[in-house]
């Protein structure tokens, strides 16, 4: 309990580093922090104009929004993988890089993740806004879902962050796990339902029945995936409109109670071995 | 005797020494294990207290283990087994303008800087003129951290550092930033502190500091506690096993 204290104690270190985090990244540049809005538009125009465009992707109809636009569709699966994505990517470095600050000062290591956890949600809140105006433009009636659509982003963030948590420790045990994070998170963008609705992997999954003489699916094991289910939900409050089924909300809540839990004792373990191990 | 600020009981700190270290997962997939070590004891067994109000210096030879001593001291070592236990609020001091964000201006890593330190946004707030003045860098607090002298940068760390204003300071050879003027003005800071009834442990290989400054010497060698005590008795033994 002490060592959630001392989290909470050090909250205004958490905000001050935040605040490194988003005013350092993009000082001194042009457009500021609009280029956090030109990756996922360049991914949204080249995805569209393969899977909708070139590949004919079956339309997907929101019920009961009523929209019908892949581009949109992809956006809304699209900006919460990108948000899962960089915290993994710079959350799995964020004690090596800090290795001197670690060395030199005592406070809560807990903040470094923390902190990059919180200025990454700063990038996607902006993206999610822009998305948020763009669907109330072409018909979604999206409004009365924003607060349930904040709980679940802070919920993902908290998964989210209790992945990279664990991965940053690991991370200082093998340095090149930064890398392999890079190819496994490839795997995982195309094993999640976000460029392709996931119904076309249940009718592949229909058609192959039981895999080697079970009652295991090939949807069973694609539905491991932790991500899948929080994008499903994204979908349905932004795209649809409609509420998510209940099984699905209790299996996220508990992926991201549990990934947090798992990070913060693994930071309450290690924290004082942390300057000799970098 | 007044009462104790610091007492350190027992503290005995383990490390490893890496024959073969594998830190990817390649070499530990290969080799089939992580790595292969011998523990070395870089302290053992060290006790002693610390007066309120007293300035204590910790010296030894190069590798005698008094840095690890003071890195235990400032929370960033674990002792591997013993304790040390404080009364009131210690900062440490071990490197300056650790942390600084090179992009951001000076103003902003004066809050950035403070906060690592542990002090809280109104405590910056009110002090903030103090760690002005005292850096003397008033003219480019809107710049960048990145266009400043290394002289500037040392200063501005050193202000930010001593206005945190702790019961105990715990500091290793900082006292020599920037050029001769800033140094005689963190000197008498420094010496203000002590005067105030501060408590400050330090490291440093300046035996005539030690003579000057410090109240008590705790003397380490390879490790274990040689002398602990009156800072003349120890200096001079110390210095006697020199020659």
């Amino acid at each position: 309990m002490s060592y959630l204290s001392d989290i909470w104690g050090s909250r205004e270190l958490l905000q001050n580093l935040t605040n490194r985090e988003v005013r350092g990244k993009y000082r001194r540049t042009a457009l500021g922090q609009l280029w956090s809005l030109a990756n996922p538009i360049a991914a949204i125009l080249i995805y569209t104009f393969i899977f909708s465009f070139i590949f004919r992707l079956p339309a997907q109809v929101g019920d009961p929004s009523g929209l019908n636009n892949y581009a949109l569709w992809l956006v809304c699966g699209l900006l919460p993988w990108l948000f899962f994505n960089r915290v993994l990517t710079i959350g799995v470095d964020s004690l090596v890089a800090n290795a001197g600050l670690i060395q030199k000062v005592y406070f809560p290591r807990i903040v470094l993740p923390l902190s990059l956890a919180n200025a990454t949600m700063f990038t996607w809140l902006l993206e999610m806004g822009v998305l948020i105006v763009a669907l109330s433009l072409l018909g979604s009636f999206v409004l009365p879902w924003l607060p349930l659509l904040a709980v679940f982003m802070v919920v993902f963030a908290m998964f989210s962050v209790g992945v990279a948590m664990l991965l940053s420790i690991a991370n200082v045990y093998f340095r090149d796990l930064s890398y392999l994070l890079t190819i496994v998170l490839q795997f995982w963008f195309y094993l999640t339902p976000i460029l392709y609705p996931v119904d076309m992997v249940a009718t592949q999954s229909d058609r192959l029945g039981g895999l080697a003489g079970t009652s295991v699916t090939l949807l069973n094991l694609y539905q491991l995936n932790p991500v899948e289910g929080f994008i499903e939900i994204f979908r349905n409050l932004l795209y649809d409109n409609a509420m998510p089924e209940l099984s699905r909300i209790l299996i996220a809540l508990a992926w991201a109670v549990g990934a947090f839990g798992a990070g913060v004792w693994l930071y309450s373990k290690k924290e004082r071995q942390m300057a000799e191990l970098l | 005797m007044s009462d104790w600020a610091v007492r350190v009981s027992d503290v005995s700190k383990k490390f490893r020494l890496y024959h073969e270290r594998n830190q990817t997962l390649k070499s530990a997939i290969l080799r089939g294990r992580t790595s292969k070590h011998e523990d070395f004891w870089a302290l053992k067994n060290v006790s002693f207290d610390v007066i309120e109000g007293h300035t204590h210096g910790l010296i030894g030879s190069n590798g005698s283990g008094k840095s690890t001593l003071l890195k235990c001291l400032a929370k960033i070592y674990w002792p591997t087994s013993g304790s040390i236990d404080y009364r009131g609020r210690m900062a440490s001091l071990l490197e300056v303008g650790s942390g600084f964000h090179l992009e951001l201006s000076g103003r902003e890593n004066i809050y950035l800087n403070g906060s690592i330190l542990g002090m809280s946004k109104k405590e910056i707030d009110r002090k903030f003129d103090a760690i002005v003045d005292f850096s003397g860098v008033e003219q480019f607090l809107d710049q960048p951290v990145k266009n400043y002298s290394s002289g500037m940068y040392v200063r501005l760390g050193f202000s930010i550092a001593i206005n945190v204003d702790p019961d105990i300071l715990v500091v290793d050879e900082v006292l020599s930033v920037g050029d001769e003027g800033f140094q005689r003005k963190s000197f008498e800071k420094f010496l203000e502190f002590k005067k105030r009834g501060k408590t400050i442990i330090m490291v440093t290989h300046n035996m005539q500091v030690v003579e000057d400054i410090c109240d008590t010497v705790t003397w380490v060698e390879k490790g274990e506690m040689m002398a602990t005590g009156k800072a003349k008795s120890v200096v001079a033994s110390y210095k006697k096993s020199l020659d």
